[in-house]
């Protein structure tokens, strides 16, 4: 067969760019839930009204006046976390792990002054990080200490676990681990790397550096594969909830693991990427297929919804 | 919606399809670009001198007619009054009114196509009179001269004439009495009177005419020469020595009949500057009289309808979509990213004043200059739209160097580098420095790699002359056009490169 040369990947079962825009984003996703999504303190306050865990929201300083209230606000604590609520690809974000007598002690170790902070959230307010150019307001949020499962396949920075959901169902889910190449960040673009995460058992499968198939970390060495993901169950459950409350059909939850609260819910994400595809070696069109096939009573709840995956996305013993 | 949208498609190519078929079959377009044919362009630069009052300025320019037609006739906006008149077979354009202190400068240009000779058609023209003052015995000597001549067929005639010319003017002894009348009347009233009454006497229907001979060259007046009648066409006989031009030279005419080109009253000088170049255009251009004059509808509103002007911007925007679908192509089949959507077809439109090669450096040049010190200025945590200004700026001072250095050198190329659009520019540093910071240098250069492709053959598609009239012929290719991006943009199939992206999932069979 001649024309057995292309059609390997749609054999596969792979989602293309096209098909994922035209057919999951554009016609599951209506625009008017994207604010929900792009706007990190609307998620939130989203998700705490749904019941669904975050990390702890400390602070919100929405206008330059309010500055004012940051000294009150952050006294006694000295572990937080300063985000954008409009930044992307974790822009902007300040992690700040203990306080000294000149000021703040960054996570890498950097003492930030009083001013300094002062200047970076006066900064994030001006939107120098949203890339539209609008002022933004800033989050203070409570500081994740990510749980130390991954700790043997992160190079610096906090993992965190991305799952993809179709109409409520959790459909596939990997792990981003940092390493050098992304400077401490979970961005696959940045260069970190993805690692597949089998739905039934929550152990991780192969990795993806780019576009090839890695078994260890780059930077570390360590095994990334057989990894086994604790609160595997919780998490889906989140992803599958977090559906319900923004409406938005084709959806990527990213959650992240603190080793004393569990999983916490981190962001949402209207266009989630594709690579995921290649760090699970499956093609989510077949998996979005068989969801459109299923039978109404798989999406009565959220526990039916996750219960029905994980026994249909399950890798072959 | 994808069965609307192919349907839609369909409908559209079909739509473009009848109505070029329409055109072809019942209103006689060409379907193929011809061979080209021979234009030629004239200008004039007439300047005319500071406070004048009451001047008329004529001149005789030229007319769409049995040689030739005029295509394209462009006016520069002056001072002064315009007006076109027709005088006789002559077409003059008149300019009248004052100057002030600055003067006025007459700018005038036309394109002339040629018809082929071989097609003009034959009617004889009225024997002229004798030449005013030209004496009864003078015209008798005349007519004694050329009696051996007389009853042979036209062309031999003005042949065996032209050939004897010499022997009555030129300055050899004869005992000839009738030779010696017309040297006197040749000094009494001028080469060109004497051979009109020679020819006269001949009964060759002879005239002046004015005009420039079709060669490249720049002149400050027209030339003159004599046109003799040899029942197939215009013969060209030089005033001074009436001999027959060459059958190769070919001449435009702009004013018969002894009036001169140029005529001015009220005025003691005017300074004037003829240029004529040729210009290798091709025959759908000539299919612009026959619609133009045409009273159908879809020759009413064609495009050939609109001022000379505006017709050059249509030529090169009706061919801007098919950039637009290049770069759908590349984007959503391919999958190669370029910068912006519109960015390269905006980048090859601004190529056309620097052409391509400078213009792609310039570009580059630009783009990592503005890179670079975006990069630093990063550090400066500048707002969005003050960083942006600067940017502007940026890329202005760079504008302004790259003319400068373009100035010293003589390169024009480097001095249009002002009509770049400096703000596509500007948000494509923007980008560029984003894409660097998101998602590596590697896929940044790929973008900017993608974007100089398109940008390139972009250029080089609305060069294409040949498409240019098709499309200027043809409006409803833009359908066509329309017809594809609709079926790019319900193609959901895999792009090209995601089959490298996805290559893990190739299994050895």
């Amino acid at each position: 067969m001649t024309l057995s040369i292309y059609s390997w990947l749609r054999d596969s079962g792979v989602l293309g760019m096209n098909r994922r825009n035209a057919e999951y984003i554009m016609r599951q996703n209506p625009r008017t839930a994207y604010p929900l999504v792009d706007d990190k303190l609307l998620t939130k306050r989203l998700a705490v009204e749904h019941g669904l865990p975050t990390p702890a929201l400390l602070h919100v300083i929405q206008y330059h006046g309010d500055m004012a209230t940051l000294d009150e606000a952050l006294k006694g604590s000295s572990e937080f976390a300063v985000k954008p609520a409009r930044g992307a690809g974790g822009s902007g974000i300040i992690l700040i792990a203990g306080r000294n007598e000149q000021g703040f002690v960054k996570q890498s170790n950097e003492v930030v002054s009083f001013e300094e902070l002062h200047y970076a959230i006066s900064d994030i307010l001006s939107g120098v990080y949203s890339l539209e150019g609008r002022e933004d307001r800033v989050l203070i949020e409570a500081l994740v200490h990510p749980d130390p499962v991954f700790a043997s396949v992160t190079f610096r920075g906090v993992p965190d676990i991305r799952i993809v959901v179709y109409k409520g169902v959790p459909a596939m889910a990997m792990t981003r681990l940092p390493t050098q190449k992304s400077d401490g960040k979970a961005n696959l673009h940045r260069g970190a790397i993805g690692v597949g995460i089998d739905m039934g058992s929550g152990t991780t499968t192969s990795g993806v550096n780019g576009t090839s198939l890695i078994d260890r970390h780059p930077d570390t060495g360590g095994k990334v594969s057989g990894i086994s993901v604790p609160y595997w169950e919780e998490m889906l459950l989140i992803a599958a909830k977090a559906v319900d409350m923004t409406s938005l059909g084709y959806l990527g939850v990213d959650l992240i693991i603190d080793r004393e609260k569990g999983p916490l819910l981190l962001e949402l994400n209207a266009r989630p990427g594709l690579q995921i595809q290649v760090a699970n070696q499956s093609g989510l069109k077949k998996r979005l297929d068989l969801i459109d096939d299923a039978s109404s009573h798989v999406f009565v709840s959220p526990e039916a919804r996750v219960a029905w995956a994980r026994d249909a996305f399950t890798r072959e013993p | 919606m994808r069965r609307t949208a192919t349907l839609l498609a369909v409908g559209l190519l079909l739509a473009a399809l009848s109505l070029i078929t329409y055109r072809v079959v019942r209103m006689g377009y060409p379907l193929y670009p011809a061979s080209p044919a021979k234009a030629w362009e004239l200008s004039l630069e007439a300047r005319v001198p500071p406070n004048q009052r009451n001047i008329t300025i004529k001149i005789a320019m030229p007319r769409s007619g049995e040689a030739q037609t005029v295509v394209e006739e462009r006016l520069a906006p002056g001072l002064l009054g315009f007006t076109r008149v027709l005088e006789g077979p002559n077409e003059v354009r008149v300019w009248s009114g004052n100057t002030d202190r600055q003067g006025d400068l007459i700018s005038y240009d036309a394109t002339v196509l040629l018809k082929d000779s071989r097609a003009v058609q034959a009617t004889t023209p009225a024997l002229a009179p004798f030449p005013d003052d030209v004496t009864l015995a003078e015209q008798s000597a005349a007519k004694r001269l050329v009696a051996r001549w007389r009853q042979l067929p036209l062309p031999e005639r003005l042949r065996a004439l032209a050939d004897g010319m010499q022997l009555f003017l030129e300055e050899t002894a004869t005992q000839d009495g009738d030779v010696q009348v017309l040297r006197l009347l040749e000094k009494r009233q001028g080469t060109v009177v004497a051979i009109l009454t020679i020819l006269r006497a001949a009964d060759l229907p002879a005239r002046v005419a004015e005009g420039f001979f079709l060669a490249e060259a720049v002149m400050a007046t027209p030339t003159r020469w004599i046109e003799v009648w040899t029942g197939r066409g215009w013969e060209k006989l030089h005033v001074q020595t009436g001999r027959i031009y060459a059958g190769s030279a070919q001449f435009l005419r702009l004013a018969v009949e002894g009036v001169p080109v140029v005529r001015t009253s009220g005025l003691d000088f005017l300074d004037t500057r003829w240029t004529v170049s040729k210009k290798i255009i091709s025959a759908w251009r000539s299919q612009f009289e026959l619609i133009q004059r045409s009273d159908r509808l879809l020759d009413r509103w064609s495009l050939f309808s609109l001022p000379p002007q505006f017709e050059e911007t249509f030529r090169i925007l009706l061919l801007v979509p098919i950039g637009a679908l290049m770069i759908c192509v590349l984007r959503n089949i391919i999958g190669f990213p370029t910068f912006g959507i519109f960015m390269p077809v905006l980048m090859a439109l601004a190529f056309r004043s620097t052409g391509l090669l400078y213009g792609l450096a310039i570009f580059g040049g630009v783009l990592c200059v503005g890179y670079l010190v975006r990069r630093w200025i990063d550090k400066l945590r500048l707002l969005l739209v003050p960083r942006l200004s600067v940017m502007v700026t940026l890329v202005i001072c760079c504008f302004t160097m790259f003319a400068l250095v373009g100035s010293k050198f003589g390169l024009r190329e480097l001095m249009a580098v002002g009509l770049l659009p400096f703000v596509i520019l500007t948000m494509t540093i923007e980008r560029f420095f984003i894409t660097v910071e998101e998602s590596g240098a590697k896929e940044a250069f790929k973008m900017a790699l993608g974007s100089a492709a398109v940008a390139a053959t972009t250029h080089e598609i609305i060069h294409i002359e040949g498409l240019q009239l098709t499309f200027f012929v043809y409006p409803e290719l833009l359908l066509a056009v329309g017809a594809f991006q609709m079926l790019v943009g319900r193609y959901t199939g895999y792009r090209l490169l995601e089959y490298l992206r996805f290559k893990a999932f190739r299994r050895p069979s």
